[in-house]
Parts: structure tokens; C-alpha cells; sequence
């Protein structure tokens, strides 16, 4: 056996060195294809390459169902009106001016030489046929945003008007979003019922090129785009892919330049990488509990303010999010331009008269409550801070998580399980979509149908019968004290934008409804 | 052999396709409802139910699939309105791409490691080679990617971080592109094969027929590639042919790692929306994959061994 060996060790040498050899000659390959990067990357493209963090479900705006569709969409896609970034206040858009003659109608002014991809004209006639469609059409998804709309005329070439059921001051941001996106009727073959799910074609920045599914999806700069120096780049390719931290690994290494809607957390972690900049700022996404007002102690409404009145907020956010976000008051962040000051004076945090009030309610020695959750490890961190805070006025709980889809449906629909959900609220663009979604007897976000305070549908289409922004403000006031007063959600926390980019990226900011434009964007 | 097989195949893959269709109807959660939209009443639920065929009771749902399938229509995904077959056409080469790399490499280094080790069983040699593979077998994939990633793509910026090319349209990038990802995928695969064929190899060199060959004089080189290597071969090609199939499942995770078009990250995106005719698709294509691995080893079997073809 020894002798074996010993001859299999005399014998191995050439064998070794002929591994050696080839292994050597292998990694001089590996490192000869190494030195590829610079090449590739060194090529001086002015094309702007985004990771996604969904693949689109329809690039069509009438079919889609996604709220991630809109980053996608607005890169083909103009809006017939358009918001300030900061405040979601109106602006603008293929519509160069609006009004409301009188409070059921509203007449668009469209802006002339507008043209789609395709070259045909983004006229009177092509807006009612979108808007048409948008409301009728049987593979429409979004005929619920256009409900109040009865009929649309064409007044002139350059002229919509909409005449309405009710007064209705919520449709120019309506028209901000899904509805306002313009498709081209000749790529429709004037057909309503058909779709370009797959091959938008649009008057916005970037005209369509490809989309391979669940990959990329591929733009080129529109020449004749309306807006001076827009797009500010030649092209977009938008990489998708699902995974956060792959997104960022993606950014970190230069293979695209932004990586938005990243977690709070990973902010740090961003700030940290030399190379890459931060766009962040509030979103209308906020973290909030949901609460079954039909359903035992929480029928009583001192039990649903002392739960919301215990919550100390600010220290939920530096807790949660690494103190990236802010503390939700309301169904609104500060920035909105319907912030309510009273509404969030509501739901500041005061543990004494939380504890009064649970003594009052009949729960002084402490209450067990049915919870529902999801179970990724932002949600359960969620809820753990929250059931410590609770714990000082005697609130106890232990969350049962199960997907959203599944705690979703059990908690809104039928079945009508659990007392409160901890989820969120993704945001609309006018905020009396967002009350009336939210409140509203028989929403489905109601979770027990219960009726809201009174004067509450009063003080939503007052909201909708005016167009003056301050006046709006009030009556949309109204709504928020109201509803934070009978306490139907609990808001916890806004959810901010956090973007990370290489420092090529110049002019790309955060927006408030936390769905990023790259239209002004430019690679330095 | 080839009839059998194949006949074989058809409850396999019956039974395979059943279970995912049934596992993903069982599943929590309604892909009508992320069809409908964000502002969606209860009747556009109840009408795209009604549009996409989903109101029908579930035996008639998988009915119609299989039916379509026979005649080579996968059907379309219920999200994004793409053919099946398109898809997997489109995704599968860059799964099998990774996969053939993976064990192209996973042979290339496991094998001289097995013969090192088996040529020195008990030295020095042997024992560094069984620490390594010990730790090949131990860590996860993902983690040997991430820390792949952090190394060679971050830190030294030889690779890339994520994504793929198209061996159809750019060869040398996409080696570039696939080498990460393969050489995650095929650590354990080296130190798999490398542990096996040390095994077999000790076990063979030391059995009375190699002694008497060694007795004759034949040179240890002789005995160890003419003899040796051939008498552990069907040996090494079941370890491969477990190692395909192994390998293409744990693509699942490396691909969502690097972000790779593939099959995993397909089935992966596709389950987490319920699109069940892509799910459905993907894994008829992974059993018909694994079905053909399998049989190709029989065939090879019997060209390596005659005795087993005669049996």
C-alpha cells in the first residue's frame, strides 16, 4: 500500500504541472474577459438605464393594474394635466389651461402641434375618444375614475368639454393619472376595445422601442416632444428587477444610474457608497392600521382614539425607518397642499388621555385584540414597535401574518377577519379619492361598512364643487378632523422616497406621489 | 428503452403539471383582483374572472391547459398577455446557458481535485482537498454569489454586479456576463463531483484487480486514466447527471440574485402574481428537462457499461 503511494506520488508530477498549466490558462482567460467592464461601460451612450422594481402589467393606461406601471408609463405617456412635484397641486399638462364654467362641467384647452409617436395629432377628437374609452370601454380598468363624467364634446379642435353628473373639482388631478394618458387613436385602429398592452403608443417623452418580459423595456427620444429639451436623454432602458438589494448592487457597480424606491433602511447603507447620491423626500404612501369599526371593543370610538393617541409616531419612524420618513398624523403627509393642521393636532401622541380613555371605555385593565399582518421583515418589525407601545395602556395582540393578498382579502372582503390590519395606503392624486375611497359606507377599504361621521359625503363634494385650491383645502379639512376624530384608521408613519444615483444623474428629484418622472432627466 | 421511457414520461409529467396547477390554486390571493386594477368595483373583478376563463371549476381550468398543451399551446400569461411559449423560448436557453457553464466548470475543476485526492488518499493533498469541498458542499449558493458579487463586480469591478447576455448574441459577453453566476452555482458541484470520484477512485485503486494491474508493471499513470477513470465513469456520470438537475433548480435563487432573465427568476415573478399559465409552462419545460438528463444517462450508461445494456 505504502508502495503505492509512493509510486502515485512519482508518478503524479507531469499530471500537475498540466493542471497547473490549465489552470493557469484559464484564468488568464477569466482575466483577460475581466478586463471587458471598462470597454463596455466606456461607450458613451446617452441613455439613461433604470431599475424597475416591477415588471409592467399592461403599458396600456386603460388596461393596466399595477400602481408600479405609472414609472414605465409615464416615459410614453403625457397626462392632460400635470402635478407640481412638491405638492400635488395641478399643473398643466397636454392641457395647457382648464376651468369649470359652471360646477358640472369642465372644458379642457389643449395645447396645438401636440402630435402622438405615431405622427397624428393629439387633438379634441383624440382626447374624447380616450376619454371614451377610458370610461366605457369593457377592458377598461379605470371607468370607476371617470364616473362622474356623462358626456364628452368636442367644442373646437383644440377644445374638450366634459359635462358631469355632479360637481366634480377632483377630475383635473384624476386626469394626472390613468385617465389623462393619451393614446393614439390611429394606433388603436379607432377601436376602443382594442388595447396597446404591449406597444404603447403615446405623445410623451420616449417613444416605444421593445419590451422583453420580466427584462427590460426600451425607449427612444420623441424629436417632436411639445416641452423644450425634454426628454434629457437620447433613450431609456428600464432594467427590471424585483430584488432591492440586487437593485442596488446594480446602481453601486454603474450598470444603471438610478435605483428608486428603495426601503428607508438602505439609505444608510447608500450614503455610505462613494459613488452614489440619494434623491429622497415624502411620499403619499403611508403606513397605517386599518380598523374593523363593526367589530367588538373598537365599535366604541374612545378605544379606537386611545390606540391611535399611544402611538408615539416619531419614535415609530426612528424605530421603523431609520428616522427616514415622518410621522403620519393623517391620511396626508405635511407637504400635501391639503395638509390639515387640526386634523393632525387629533392624533398627537398623549399616553395619559389614551389611559383615560380606555379606563372610560371599560378596558382600564386591558384589552386583547384579533391582528392582522403581513410577514416580511419590515411589516413584523412594524408591528413589534407598535405592541410595545401598546403595552402601556394595557393593548394586547399577537399578529397573525399571512400575504398580503390573503390577510387583504380576509380582513375587506367577506369574511370580515380580524380586528385591524396593519398595511398601507399607496395614495391618490386628489385627495377627496383618496376620503372617499377610504371612508365611504360601502368602500371596500371599509373593512365593516360602517357609516361615516356625519357631514362626512357633505364635506367630500362640497371638496368637489369648488376649484380654488384654498377653498378646497377647507372643505377638505373638514373631512380629515372628522375622520380622524371618529378614528376609522390609524396612520403611523409616511414612507419616503429614496432613490439611489450614480453621480452622472443630474435634475432627477423625488415627487410626492412617489411614482418617479425621468423626463428632465440628464447624464452629466 | 427509448419507448419505454418516453411512455414513462406522460404520468410523470401529468402528475407533476396537476400538483403545481392544484398547489397554486390552493395558494392565497386572486389574480383577478391585481387584473382589475387599484380602484376596482366588484363586478370588474367578477367580469375579468368571467374574461380570463377563472369562474370555470378548477378540473375544466387544467383541462383546457392540458388540451392546449398537446397541441403545443401553453396559452398566454394572465398578466402581461404574453404567449407561454414565447416566454419560455425566450428565457429557458439563458437557464440552460448558466446551467451547462456551471457544470462545464463544476467537472473541469472536480475532477483533477478527485484524482489529486484519490492519488494521494491520506496526504496532505487529500486532506486540503476534502476541507475545501467540505466547505463547497456547506455554503449556500446565494451567499457564494453575494460575496462573488461584493469581491469581483464591486470591489474589483471584473465582472458584472447583474444581468446577462445572450449567448446567441454576444458569445464572449455573455461568458463574461454568466461567470459569477456559473461559478456560484458551481461550487458546490466542484466539490460534489471532487468527493465523489475521490471515493470511487480510493475505493477502486485499492481493489485486488488494480493491484495485480499495478503488479504487472503498468506505470500508476496507465492505471489510474485507462483503468481507473474508466471504471469509476458511470459512477461520475450519475453524479453529473443529479448535478444538472440540482443545479438547474437552485437557478431559482441565483438568477433572482444577479437579476438573470431566466427560467427561476420566471417562476419565481410568475408565482408570487399567480399567473398559473407561466408557472405551469415553466415547470412542464423543467420535468421534460430533467426527463431528457435522465434518459440521455441511461443511453450513456450502456455506452460506458455494455453489461447494464444487456440487462
Amino acid at each position: 500500500m505504502n508502495e503505492t503511494k509512493r509510486k502515485a506520488i512519482d508518478a503524479l508530477p507531469p499530471l500537475r504541472r498540466r493542471q497547473v498549466l490549465s489552470g493557469l490558462a484559464g484564468l488568464a482567460t477569466v482575466a483577460s474577459i475581466g478586463g471587458l467592464p471598462a470597454m463596455a461601460q466606456a461607450n458613451g451612450e446617452n441613455i439613461l438605464r433604470v431599475r424597475a422594481n416591477a415588471n409592467p402589467s399592461s403599458l396600456d393606461p386603460a388596461t393596466g393594474g399595477s400602481g408600479s406601471d405609472h414609472t414605465f408609463l409615464y416615459n410614453h405617456y403625457d397626462t392632460l394635466i400635470d402635478w407640481e412635484p412638491d405638492t400635488l397641486a395641478p399643473k398643466p399638462g397636454l392641457a395647457a389651461e382648464w376651468s369649470f364654467p359652471e360646477p358640472k362641467t369642465l372644458v379642457l384647452k389643449l395645447r396645438d402641434g401636440v402630435t402622438f409617436h405615431d405622427g397624428s395629432a393629439c387633438d379634441a377628437e383624440a382626447v374624447k375618444f380616450n376619454l371614451d374609452r377610458n370610461r366605457t370601454a369593457q377592458i377598461s380598468n379605470i371607468k370607476q375614475d371617470l364616473a362622474s363624467v356623462e358626456t364628452v364634446e368636442v367644442t373646437d379642435p383644440l377644445t374638450v368639454t366634459l359635462r358631469l353628473s355632479a360637481p366634480d373639482t377632483a377630475l383635473p388631478l384624476i386626469l394626472s393619472d390613468r385617465a389623462g394618458m393619451m393614446v393614439s387613436p390611429t394606433a388603436l385602429g379607432n377601436d376602443p376595445e382594442t388595447n396597446v398592452d404591449r406597444e404603447p403608443v403615446g405623445t410623451g417623452p420616449w417613444s416605444f422601442v421593445s419590451w422583453t418580459d420580466g427584462e427590460k423595456v426600451v425607449g427612444t427620444k420623441f424629436d417632436a416632444h411639445w416641452r423644450d429639451g425634454v426628454p434629457g436623454t437620447d433613450g431609456i432602458e428600464m432594467f427590471v428587477m424585483p430584488e432591492e438589494s440586487t437593485g442596488l448592487r446594480a446602481v453601486q457597480s454603474g450598470q444603471v444610474h438610478i435605483a428608486y424606491q428603495l426601503s428607508e433602511r438602505q439609505k444608510i447603507l447608500v450614503e455610505k457608497i462613494p459613488n452614489l447620491g440619494i434623491v429622497s423626500g415624502p411620499t403619499l404612501y403611508i403606513h397605517q392600521l386599518y380598523v374593523n369599526a363593526a367589530r367588538g371593543a373598537l365599535q366604541d370610538v374612545r378605544v379606537r382614539r386611545a390606540l391611535s393617541l399611544s402611538v408615539d409616531r416619531n419614535a415609530f419612524v426612528a424605530a421603523t425607518q431609520a428616522n427616514v420618513g415622518e410621522a403620519a398624523y393623517m391620511n396626508l403627509p405635511k407637504a400635501h397642499w391639503a395638509y390639515s393642521e387640526a386634523a393632525a393636532e387629533l392624533t398627537t401622541y398623549d399616553v395619559d388621555e389614551a389611559k383615560r380613555l380606555m379606563e372610560e371605555a371599560g378596558y382600564g385593565d386591558g384589552l386583547e385584540l384579533d391582528l392582522r399582518g403581513y410577514p416580511d421583515q419590515g411589516s413584523v418589525q412594524r408591528q413589534e414597535v407598535l405592541l410595545a407601545q401598546w403595552s402601556k395602556i394595557g393593548v394586547r395582540g399577537r399578529f397573525q401574518n399571512a400575504p398580503v393578498a390573503e390577510n387583504s382579502g380576509r380582513f375587506f372582503g367577506e369574511e370580515k377577519q380580524g380586528d385591524l390590519l396593519m398595511s398601507a395606503w399607496t395614495g391618490r392624486p386628489d385627495p377627496s379619492l383618496t376620503y372617499a375611497l377610504l371612508y365611504s359606507e360601502n368602500s371596500f377599504y371599509n373593512p365593516g361598512r360602517v357609516a361615516p361621521p356625519e357631514g362626512f359625503a357633505d364635506a367630500i363634494q362640497r371638496s368637489r364643487e369648488t376649484a380654488d385650491q384654498d377653498a378646497r383645502k377647507v372643505a377638505l379639512g373638514e373631512v380629515q378632523q372628522m375622520v380622524m376624530q371618529a378614528q376609522l384608521t390609524i396612520p403611523l408613519a409616511v414612507r419616503y422616497e429614496v432613490d439611489a444615483v450614480t453621480s452622472e444623474v443630474q435634475d432627477f428629484n423625488a415627487n410626492l406621489l412617489g411614482k418617479p418622472k425621468f423626463n428632465d432627466v440628464k447624464l452629466g | 428503452m427509448l419507448t419505454r421511457r418516453l411512455l414513462q414520461a406522460i404520468p410523470v409529467l401529468l402528475l407533476a403539471t396537476f400538483s403545481v396547477f392544484m398547489l397554486l390554486k390552493l395558494l392565497p390571493g386572486d389574480v383577478a383582483i391585481t387584473l382589475a386594477g387599484e380602484n376596482a368595483t366588484v363586478e370588474r373583478i367578477e367580469e375579468i374572472r368571467r374574461l380570463k376563463g377563472l369562474d370555470q371549476p378548477l378540473i375544466v381550468q387544467y383541462g383546457q391547459w392540458v388540451m392546449g398543451a398537446i397541441q403545443g399551446d401553453l396559452s398566454e400569461s394572465l398578466l402581461s398577455g404574453e404567449p407561454v411559449s414565447t416566454t419560455l423560448a425566450r428565457v429557458f436557453p439563458n437557464t440552460l446557458f448558466i446551467v451547462l457553464y456551471a457544470v462545464t466548470l463544476s467537472v473541469a475543476v472536480g475532477v483533477p481535485l478527485g484524482i489529486l485526492a484519490a492519488s494521494r488518499a491520506g496526504g496532505l493533498g487529500d486532506k486540503l482537498v476534502m476541507v475545501l469541498t467540505s466547505v463547497g458542499v456547506a455554503l449556500p449558493n446565494f451567499w457564494i454569489a453575494m460575496i462573488f458579487v461584493v469581491i469581483f463586480a464591486l470591489n474589483r469591478a471584473w465582472f458584472p454586479a447583474t444581468g446577462f447576455v445572450s449567448p446567441f448574441e454576444d458569445p464572449l459577453a455573455a461568458l463574461w456576463y454568466a461567470t459569477l453566476p456559473a461559478v456560484a452555482l458551481a461550487a458546490s458541484g466542484m466539490a460534489e463531483v471532487g468527493r465523489q470520484l475521490r471515493s470511487s477512485l480510493v475505493e477502486t485503486l485499492h481493489s485486488q484487480h488494480f493491484r495485480t494491474l499495478h503488479a504487472k508493471g503498468l506505470p500508476f499513470r496507465s492505471i489510474l486514466w485507462k483503468h481507473g477513470l474508466r471504471n469509476v465513469s458511470v459512477n461520475l456520470l450519475t453524479v453529473i447527471s443529479l448535478l444538472i438537475s440540482r443545479t438547474l433548480a437552485a437557478t431559482v435563487v441565483v438568477e433572482v440574485v444577479f437579476a438573470i432573465p431566466g427560467m427561476g427568476n420566471t417562476i419565481v415573478n410568475a408565482t408570487l402574481q399567480r399567473d398559473f399559465p407561466v408557472v405551469q409552462g415553466a415547470v412542464l419545460v423543467m420535468v421534460l428537462t430533467v426527463i431528457t438528463v435522465n434518459l440521455v444517462t441511461d443511453i450513456l450508461y450502456s455506452i460506458l457499461d455494455p453489461r447494464i445494456a444487456q440487462q
